[in-house]
């Protein structure tokens, strides 16, 4: 497991400013190497979980557990420096933390914070500009001089540039024109795949990350309302509306093509190419008497 | 669904234009424009997308229209108005602007003071603003809220509240410039609805800066921005069937369009479903 | 608890006639209060100020002890105070000594004076922000400020500049708190660092900060114009100020106790 929270409750002292959800008794496990989808309604404590998986905030219950580093409510925490290079956590709107003169100073920032030689750095920055699907004639641009989308892929290659094993993102697509947010989208498929990084990404439009995700959190005032592969959630996915979330169009129409021929423990298909194979594998088969049977007997 | 936007366009045109556009011109550095010579026309009660990939201009554009932003050449007329020094006053009346980001246009302390900002501006007696504040709190279903500051609300809430203060100011024509794309999905659908509304009630026109293939679906008419010009004026239907101008605006198709167009390529022949339940019942009658 | 609460200090309902005043009366109440406060020298005066004081703070149906919450962030101040007094005043009767130190009757009055009257400045003047709501504060101090148009000065600038910097200093905070954890995800955590890295760390965080208030203010100036707004432009009020028999008698009130403890 990546990461493995038990019983992890955090609730904010009363001295803290910032009014920010609690989370009460939440039980999870992240597989290394998946790409798993967190989803809820404002307010329902996305963005304090996501915090408790670098050690920015600390559990006030239970026990978090972050690849081999331990951190147990009540207990002095061990050195987090480490653990923060290993686990890069993006946060909404990442570009606003760019600072620096160039790019490449900007993406040198974090490894240089975790004692790597500059020479080690700048080729760290490199590696992540390529994964980030950008020019590397870019690096020495001024950060603000970038198009939205360039300064969404380089702030988010900034946290790549440590290198981290699991990437945590709160909404990397938010406000990006569709066909960018598809291209972010598969960017990050391929760290998963491709380098076999764990990816974990808080959504508001799960639709476009369905097709991709191993595994959906579903969280619902603070707790962990479901849990589980995209496979278990698409054949329920009332359990979002009771969480406050609009059900995606593409599980919809999925639920809609598998209800109509009482399809269980079938693959989901949410790609609307997909399901058009599908529905057209199904016709071809309808007037076969075993569907027809099938569709009858139940 | 072509055939009825086309009906809605033809009623529309019969309207009187509230807002046009001749030759109208902008840059910040006047050798490099970002759009040039620019003539359009909208009639009263259209509900028109601007569509254009990020940095093509839209915002600039439609900012143009009450003066937020100087334009370089041309000419805007608004409700008859001819924009000019004397007249930025009275075309700012006729026109509400919602943003995108629903922290930075809440201007009060509290929902009431922002919807009262644009009122005490407009000098309106205290027993109409009382009335105002009633009619469109109860409307955008916020009356509950009046005494929350924005920290306590949630960017769907604070939309509304910005589109309350906008409505409350009885413009006629609304501009919403990405006012969706930082709200969740359950807040996005809300704002469509309250859209719809407005449409039914026949007394705005409405200007929609937006990237979502729902919100442009349900407009009337699209303007296509690109390469610092109109590259387009069409219904959303038109637009959905042109793939390059998709590409070019950094536009995808709706999901049942794209279903539809995947069936066709496996040989399904099936119209656009307007949902789930739509397609079931005809693929499988 | 919000930031927003705590920066405005906190509006507590309940409906009260000092809610209902006047806000340039309460305004002009509690300046006369600060005056009433330097005027009071001794223990019937001080006693006078007690019950006057207490008495008001429980006319306003807000519990006590709200009050006094908000003078508790200087009860150290409130200490230091008492014993530079008591230390340093060498006059009066001598009630005990210690070596060289030694405590006099004044110095143990005037420190204790002191307390009594810091105490009550602070939890009193709380009842201006407990009892008024923000928007109806800032047009309370334009009220008593208007006269100063004749002379030429705007004092709607002046709320307008008030009113929005309350509104976005949370909204800033808030934000600058978001950067701090990004940056510290990125290896730089201010509380982990020697003091002359956080110096250098402060940069990643000033910069951004900045540019995204600047951001925010391009965003605000627009909706405001398009709001219709134009500085120096007329304006109506909702709320309109109502000066009543009310708002006069809370300020005859102040003016009597001032005279009242100039006597005692």
């Amino acid at each position: 497991m990546a990461i493995e929270l038990q019983q992890v409750s955090y609730i904010y002292s009363d001295r803290s400013l910032w009014k920010q959800t609690a989370l009460h008794n939440i039980d999870l496990s992240i597989p290394q190497g998946s790409i798993v989808g967190i989803a809820g309604a404002t307010g329902s404590g996305k963005s304090t979980l996501l915090q408790l998986f670098n050690g920015i905030l600390k559990p006030t219950e239970g026990t978090v557990k972050v690849l081999d580093v331990t951190l147990q409510a009540g207990e002095k925490s061990p050195k987090l420096l480490a653990l923060r290079r290993r686990v890069g956590l993006v946060f909404q709107f990442p570009e606003q933390q760019m600072f620096e003169e160039t790019v490449e100073k900007d993406l040198c920032f974090g490894p240089l914070n975790f004692g790597m030689s500059l020479e080690e750095a700048k080729e760290r920055a490199r590696k992540a500009m390529v994964d980030m699907g950008l020019d590397l004639s870019l690096l020495e641009r001024n950060p603000f001089r970038l198009s939205g989308g360039q300064m969404r892929k380089a702030a988010i290659a900034s946290v790549l540039a440590m290198d981290p094993e699991i990437v945590v993102l709160d909404e990397p697509t938010a406000t990006l024109d569709p066909v960018s947010r598809a291209e972010l989208i598969s960017l990050l498929e391929r760290l998963c795949r491709e380098q076999g990084r764990t990816i974990i990404i808080v959504t508001h439009r799960m639709d476009e990350l369905l097709p991709i995700a191993d595994r959906w959190i579903v969280l619902k005032e603070g707790q962990a309302a479901f849990q589980g592969s995209t496979q278990e959630l698409a054949s329920d996915p009332s359990i979002l509306e009771r969480c406050g979330i609009a059900i995606p169009q593409s599980l919809r129409y999925w639920r809609a093509v598998a209800d109509r021929f009482r399809l269980e423990g079938e693959v989901p298909r949410l790609t609307p190419k997909a399901l058009a194979e599908f529905i057209a594998s199904l016709s071809s088969d309808i007037s076969h008497p075993e569907i027809e049977k099938r569709d009858n007997h139940e | 669904m072509i055939e009825t936007n086309r009906l809605q366009n033809l009623e529309a045109s019969e309207q009187p234009a509230v807002i046009t556009l001749s030759g109208v011109s902008f840059g910040y550095d006047p050798k490099q424009p970002i759009f040039q010579d620019i003539s359009l026309t909208i009639a009263q009660g259209q509900w028109v997308s601007l569509v254009g990939a990020n940095g093509c201009g839209k915002s600039t554009l439609v900012k143009l229209l009450n003066a937020l932003l100087p334009k370089s050449d041309g000419e805007i007329v608004v409700c008859g108005l001819q924009l000019n020094e004397e007249n930025i006053g009275s075309i700012r009346q006729n026109i509400g602007m919602v943003f995108q980001n629903p922290d930075n246009q809440f201007i009060g302390a509290t929902v009431e003071e922002d919807i009262l900002f644009g009122l005490e501006g407009l000098c309106l007696e205290p027993i109409e603003m009382g009335h105002r504040l009633q009619v469109y709190t109860d409307k955008l279903g916020i009356a509950h809220l009046l005494d929350k500051h924005p920290g306590e609300l949630s960017g769907g809430q604070k939309q509304r509240v910005a589109i309350a203060s906008i409505l409350a100011m009885e413009p006629g024509i609304v501009i919403f410039d990405e006012a969706s794309s930082m709200l969740d999905e359950g807040s996005r659908n809300e704002l469509l609805d309250i859209l719809q509304r407005m449409r039914a009630e026949g007394k705005y026109t409405i200007l929609m800066i937006t990237h979502d293939a729902d919100e442009i679906l349900a407009s009337d008419r699209v303007l296509a921005l690109y390469g610092g010009g109109l590259a387009a004026d069409m219904t959303p239907a038109e637009l959905f069937s042109n793939d390059d101008l998709l590409d070019k605006c950094n536009l995808r198709m709706p999901f049942s369009w794209q279903l539809a167009r995947e069936l066709q390529k496996v040989g399904i022949n099936t119209d656009v479903p307007a949902s789930e339940k739509e397609l079931i019942e005809k693929l499988w009658p | 608890m919000s930031s927003e609460k705590l920066l405005l200090g906190r509006t507590i309902e309940t409906g009260s006639w000092v809610h209902k005043l006047d806000a340039r009366g309460k305004i002009i109440g509690m300046l006369l209060y600060v005056a009433v406060i330097l005027l009071s020298h001794s223990w019937p005066a001080m006693a006078l100020l007690a019950v006057f004081s207490i008495s008001v703070m429980a006319s306003t149906r807000i519990p006590l002890k709200y009050f006094v919450k908000a003078a508790k962030p200087l009860r150290y101040l409130m200490l230091f105070i008492f014993i530079v007094q008591v230390l340093s005043i060498k006059e009066g009767e001598v009630w005990l000594t210690l070596g060289s130190l030694s405590l006099h009757q004044d110095g143990l009055r005037l420190g204790a004076f002191s307390v009594i009257r810091m105490l009550f400045l602070v939890s009193f003047t709380a009842l201006l922000t407990f009892t008024t709501t923000p928007g109806k504060l800032n047009q309370g101090l334009e009220g008593i400020l208007s006269p100063l148009k004749k002379i030429g000065m705007s004092p709607d600038r002046l709320t307008l500049m008030i009113g929005i910097a309350l509104r976005f200093i949370p909204t800033i905070l808030d934000e600058s708190q978001i950067i701090m954890k990004a940056q510290a995800s990125r290896g730089a955590d201010l509380a982990e660092l020697p003091l002359k890295e956080k110096a250098r760390m402060l940069v990643s965080l000033l910069v951004p900060v900045i540019s995204s208030a600047f951001r925010r203010a391009q965003d605000l100036v627009y909706s405001m114009e398009a709001r219709g707004f134009r500085m120096d432009a007329p304006r109506t009020r909702y709320h309109r100020l109502r000066w009543g028999l009310a708002d006069t008698v809370f300020i005859c009130m102040f003016v009597v106790m001032g005279l009242a403890v100039a006597i005692l």
